[in-house]
């Protein structure tokens, strides 16, 4: 395959960008006009619970899916004209399926390698031994873990600069996964691969992104810097002896509540200091503040679908 | 080698803030002494499995702060520091802990004689 015109993005074009895109599978919306831009060098967490559209954007990504309507742009072409030039600089990694069952692993890594002027054998070397993969076994007689490990690096390694993975290590052992973590780590920081990863485990999700969009119900309900969140949601214990607390918090940044008059556990949208300080005092109570971890975070960006954004 | 540093990735600070905490801590302690090369992000990126760009973010902030200093372009080390806004700053840490400490003898309705009886009674202890 020969590179033939050069229709390189410039660096300042995103790897992907979507305005208003819509899709319809009959009468159901996956996505609902969703407007969102993946910074390149970034790795960016999609989440979202089941069914919130995470594949069909993954997929509209990579063309396979095109959308009902808006438009979305993959390295700066147009999802429905992806030609050569962008699909050999894409790495896609499926949540299953797309991989020819009775070839064995060694197989398809050369099938796949066919396509691609870039693909690096060295790598596939290294990551076969990390991954702990056997290149003799047919796909079909994989387990669902080595099946994903295989998908891994059908996925990666004719290093593309935009790496899409839709649940890509769920059944993979703890120590396999946190081997994929740092590849995922690695490719961004030898290659600048930017990668866009979906998942459920969101343990794995915080150690390394750097961005999270989260849909709900096919809308974008959150898309800021991972630190951004940690920092914009937070904890606050109110403890009052003398019972004041009351039985409603109607400030719009308490997101949920639970307690009595003489403590309350509260989840609110605010981090700063003098806020909380001051919130307690009004309250005749003392405050005590937490972070929140992602999986605290997640279900109040899941279900708050009209306070956030 | 220099001072490790830990990462939990689970407790809701942002992993630049905990860098950025540690650091400050391991310069106020003496770990890293002023003129200390910091390890390359790429070098830290791989010893804690993580983002680049989280690494990226702490020293830049870390040489907003004046805390580190670019020398000769490139290498990051920790920045001499003079005069009475250094001992301010050395000593940040432990403002920080009595001000939690503080917080909670207020929950306990402990008076402030009561509490600084207290700490001077724990100096005292320690010294001996």
């Amino acid at each position: 395959m020969n590179a033939v015109t050069a229709t390189s993005a410039a660096p300042t074009v995103a790897p992907f960008a979507a305005r208003g895109i819509t899709k319809r599978y009959g009468s159901l919306v996956a996505l609902n006009d969703v407007t969102l831009e993946i910074p390149a060098g970034r790795i960016v967490g999609l989440l979202g619970r089941n069914g919130a559209g995470k594949t069909t954007l993954l997929n509209i990504v990579s063309g396979i899916v095109l959308p009902s309507a808006g438009s979305a742009a993959t390295f700066g072409v147009p999802t429905d004209r992806l030609d050569t030039p962008q699909l050999t600089r894409l790495g896609v990694v499926q949540q299953e399926g797309g991989m020819i069952s009775w070839m064995t692993v060694r197989q398809h890594l050369d099938f796949n390698a066919s396509f691609y002027p870039s693909w690096d054998r060295k790598l596939e070397q290294r990551l076969l031994g990390e991954l702990e993969l056997d290149p003799k076994r047919r796909i079909v007689q994989l387990s669902t873990g080595d099946r994903q490990k295989a998908g891994l690096l059908l996925g990666l390694c004719h290093r593309p600069a935009l790496l899409v993975l839709d649940e890509p290590m769920s059944a993979l052992d703890p120590i396999v996964r946190a081997r994929a973590l740092d590849l995922l780590i690695e490719r961004l920081r030898d290659d600048g691969c930017t990668v866009l990863v979906s998942s459920h485990i969101l343990n794995d999700v915080e150690k390394i992104v750097d961005r999270v969009i989260c849909l709900d119900q096919g809308e974008v309900v959150a898309d800021a810097a991972f630190d951004e969140l940690q920092e914009t949601y937070a904890e606050w214990i109110l403890s009052s002896p003398a019972g004041t607390l009351p039985t409603a918090y109607p400030e719009p940044f308490v997101l949920s509540h639970h307690g009595d008059a003489r403590q309350a556990r509260l989840r609110v949208r605010t981090n700063e200091f003098e806020a909380a300080e001051k919130f307690a005092s009004d309250y005749g109570a003392q405050v005590q503040r937490r972070p929140l971890n992602l999986e605290e975070i997640f279900p109040l960006l899941a279900n708050s679908r009209k306070d956030v954004r | 080698m220099p001072p490790l540093l830990v990462i939990d990735y689970h407790n809701g600070v942002p992993a630049y803030r905990q860098i950025m905490d540690q650091v400050k801590l391991q310069i106020a302690t003496g770990m890293l002494p002023p003129g200390s090369e910091m390890a390359s992000t790429r070098a830290l990126s791989t010893e804690l499995s993580l983002n680049p760009m989280t690494i990226s973010k702490a020293y830049a902030l870390l040489e907003h702060d004046g805390v580190l200093e670019r020398r000769r372009g490139q290498t990051l080390v920790v920045r001499e520091t003079h005069g009475p806004e250094a001992r301010v700053e050395r000593i940040e840490p432990l403002r920080t802990q009595l001000a939690a400490a503080a917080s909670l003898a207020r929950q306990l309705d402990v008076s402030s004689s009561e509490a600084l009886k207290l700490f001077r009674k724990i100096l005292d202890e320690e010294t001996k």
